[in-house]
């Protein structure tokens, strides 16, 4: 069973490290991201499943793990004009990097590795 | 017809599709919450959920946690826009008979050639994503309502 605190660390853990996620992408680190995204995606699918058991609650709300962020979203987590459009590069990085769409790589989990892809 | 066929017809009409329900949540007497808000704020995420409901459609599967990201990002949206629970709700059911009304339409004009059962089973794949898409909310607008869970302020440009 697990206890309230724990549950708001894990989300505050999925937050912070989302929002780390989409600072490297808004950068162009792309390298190791669709890694990274996977383990965000199981993350948060735990979070979700627990909330929606009942019992727990949100202190704040998990950040929306959409594999198309809009520009809405992205500048309410407070990224510019610049960083928007290169986090919007990321999917097209991943289609050519991996051949497939980002919710394919999920479906899969047949992704090019971390270290592979940061060998090119 | 094939689920596919069929999703892929709704695809081709998401624009028509989302144009509509715009028309009738603005045109809607009981929801206030979009008044301020642009066509895009508005359009919001709802394209990317009845992308999300085609992909279900396609391969008859009925939507889970893992599938129903869209609609929880619609959530997200809507509280930090300031819309009301209540009109949430509103625009939800709004979209719901759009699409089950789509539906019937292709089969109207002959564009589909579906069968009961599979006109149930597209109905049902439907009404599920809606109805985890409200019950998310209720969820959280409740808990918003209690001052469980508290907002967090828009993050300045990084």
């Amino acid at each position: 069973m697990i206890s309230q605190k724990q549950f708001d660390k894990f989300v505050e853990d999925y937050n912070e490290d989302y929002l780390l996620l989409l600072q490297r992408a808004s950068t162009r680190h792309y390298e190791c991201l669709i890694s990274s995204f996977l383990i965000l995606t199981d993350l948060y699918n735990v979070i979700s499943t627990l909330y929606d058991n009942g019992g727990l609650t949100y202190a704040k709300l998990p950040y929306p793990l959409s594999f198309r962020a809009d520009e809405q979203l992205l500048a309410q987590l407070g990224f510019d004009k610049e960083g928007i459009e290169n986090i919007h590069g990321f999917l097209p990085y991943v289609k050519e990097t991996q051949g497939m769409e980002l919710e394919e790589c999920v479906a899969s989990e047949e992704i090019t590795s971390c270290a592979r892809t940061s060998l090119r | 017809m094939s689920y596919s066929a069929l999703a892929d017809l709704i695809r081709s009409n998401i624009g028509s599709i989302v144009q509509k329900w715009r028309s009738v949540v603005r045109n809607d007497d009981g929801i206030h919450s979009d008044e301020n808000l642009s066509t895009r704020e508005l359009t919001d995420h709802i394209p990317q959920i009845i992308e999300q409901i085609c992909e279900l459609i396609s391969l008859d599967e009925e939507p889970s946690i893992a599938t129903t990201y869209e609609a929880r990002a619609s959530v997200y949206m809507r509280v930090h826009q300031g819309y009301s629970g209540r009109d949430l709700i509103g625009e939800l059911s709004l979209l719901r008979m759009i699409l089950l009304r789509e539906i019937v339409t292709y089969g109207l004009e002959k564009l589909t050639v579906l069968g009961l059962e599979q006109y149930f089973r597209v109905s049902q794949i439907i009404n599920l994503y809606i109805d985890l898409e409200m019950r998310y909310a209720i969820s959280v607008y409740a808990d918003l309502a209690a001052g469980r869970t508290k907002l967090e302020e828009p993050r300045s440009e990084s």
